[in-house]
């Protein structure tokens, strides 16, 4: 039983990625007075991609083909990390959160690969860029993790998430706001959203994920895409596991998996209207402020494992 | 009233926390108009503290003192500083001698020596530690902002965070206001 929920929940985040991508975008339109695409339409737009031929470059080696196969492979063990609706997951072992930043790690460096190999200017160098900037977004990742995780006394995201689920929802220490801070602009500079990376346009100079998959089509493309949208929505689930997860079901029945499940629609639905409103309430960021950006998070991590070494005191 | 009493205890436990996030988002920011409001954001949660300090005591003095510096601190303050901004017409950059990511990791390290320099004093005189460093940690930045940074509106700004950390170590050492008030009725 308990496997076949776990198994759920990584359904949940495979398959709801698309979705949560067709919200944000709907409430964007609606803040900005558009009429707005169907929230269906990522789905639409998946299974026109996956009919079309897949393109290739003439000067493109194996590797273009590959790499869009190993991002969808890692995205998809990464869902499995992530609790969702009760405090356990599909792939849950000690010391978990350091798997799951380095399979991140590895969907990105085989997409800079494919992004090189696909011989054109920009695909190299957002390529760069996405380089730069996960490798300055890893160390505030880990550090915001690594205190939730010396907090909870937990080496692995369900126990951490099991020991939030304990506390009083009134007892959020510093580290939580520290961590949850760091983390949150972590996720915004991984996912390529708004202050960092634009993710609606193929025709800025500044783009970076963009500038990567540009050269992909078909297929290939389809499976990047909904790659990202997995990504992007495990960050989301992981955040809300990680700083609320109450309502998560602690038994194993019908009903409180179903409240929990409604209970994570909603967490999620209000996590994506504030990512919407600051979406549209910020311009992106010059390229050159980005490692200043991840700094602060940088900085705020390394203030949240020291309050937990404070808070022990 | 039990919400009343929950959120005095959270005002608190947790105001540090924010403060600390004010202080790193302070010496961040690049536009002068920023650091004003996050002055007055500064102002309001001490204004907060205050109040909650005032209710968990029983002081009404502390809520004419929450008062004014809620109204001189989160609204007059910042208020004059925008017209400043307004009549100088000057550029809007803070013109830092530092780098953010430089400045955030020096204020990291403040926070830091703020804790270990309170944590004796702090369990001598049984005052939370967590608000006299956080105090201490205004007045460090407060004096960072004014080394680091060229443009006189800036100093000024920086004085007055310094300032807000005085306010807040007298606050926390004395648990609430220095007695006037008692003084005056007792004659």
């Amino acid at each position: 039983m308990k496997i076949a929920i776990n198994l759920l929940q990584a359904l949940i985040l495979i398959l709801g990625a698309p979705l949560l991508r067709g919200i944000i975008g709907r409430i964007k339109a609606w803040i900005q007075r558009r009429q707005g695409a169907s929230i269906w339409s990522p789905y639409a737009d998946l299974v026109k991609l996956f009919r079309k031929e897949d393109l290739v470059p003439p000067s493109a080696s194996w590797v273009f083909r590959f790499a869009p196969r190993v991002l969808f492979g890692t995205a998809v063990c990464v869902a499995a990390f992530v609790p969702v609706v009760q405090p356990s997951a599909l792939l849950a072992s000690r010391g978990d959160f350091f798997l799951l930043a380095y399979l991140l790690a590895l969907g990105r460096f085989f997409l800079s690969l494919g992004g090189m190999d696909g011989g054109s200017a920009l695909g190299g160098m957002g390529a760069s860029r996405e380089a730069l900037i996960s490798s300055l977004a890893e160390a505030p990742f880990l550090l915001g993790l690594v205190a939730v995780a010396i907090l909870a006394g937990h080496a692995d995201i369900a126990g951490m998430v099991a020991w939030t689920l304990r506390q009083n929802i009134f007892n959020i220490s510093a580290v939580h706001i520290l961590a949850f801070t760091s983390l949150a602009m972590v996720v915004i500079a991984e996912t390529g959203r708004m202050p960092v990376d634009n993710p609606t346009t193929h025709l800025e100079l500044t783009m970076i994920h963009e500038a990567m998959v540009l050269e992909y089509s078909g297929p290939s493309l389809a499976l990047v895409e909904s790659a990202s949208a997995i990504k992007f929505h495990t960050m989301v689930a992981l955040l809300i596991a990680l700083f609320a997860p109450w309502g998560m079901a602690t038994s194993v029945s019908v009903w409180s998996i179903a409240a929990a499940l409604l209970l994570y629609f909603l967490k999620a639905a209000v996590l994506m209207g504030l990512l919407a409103v600051v979406e549209s309430g910020v311009a992106k960021l010059r390229m050159y402020l980005v490692p200043d950006f991840l700094g602060v998070a940088s900085a705020v991590s390394a203030l949240a494992v020291i309050f937990t070494m404070l808070a022990k005191r | 009233m039990g919400l009343v009493e929950i959120a005095t205890g959270k005002v608190l436990s947790s105001f540090s926390v924010f403060l600390f996030l004010t202080v790193l988002l302070l010496v961040v920011a690049r536009r002068i108009s920023t650091c004003i409001l996050l002055f007055s954001v500064q102002s309001a949660i001490i204004a907060a503290e205050v109040f909650a300090t005032g209710f968990q005591e029983r002081l009404a003095e502390a809520y004419v003192v929450g008062a004014l510096v809620f109204v001189i601190k989160v609204v007059a303050i910042p208020r004059a500083f925008f017209l400043l901004v307004d009549r100088l017409k000057t550029s809007r950059d803070v013109k830092a001698s530092t780098t953010p990511t430089q400045s955030v990791f020096i204020a990291v390290a403040m926070i830091y020596l703020s804790y270990a320099a309170v944590h004796s004093y702090g369990q001598a005189v049984h005052v939370p530690e967590d608000a006299l460093a956080a105090a201490v940690a205004l007045i460090l930045t407060g004096a960072f902002l004014m080394v680091s940074r060229r443009k006189a509106l800036m100093q000024m700004l920086g004085l007055l965070v310094l300032e807000n950390g005085i306010f807040l170590a007298a606050l926390t050492t004395t648990f609430g206001m220095p007695d006037l008030t008692g003084d005056f009725c007792a004659r």
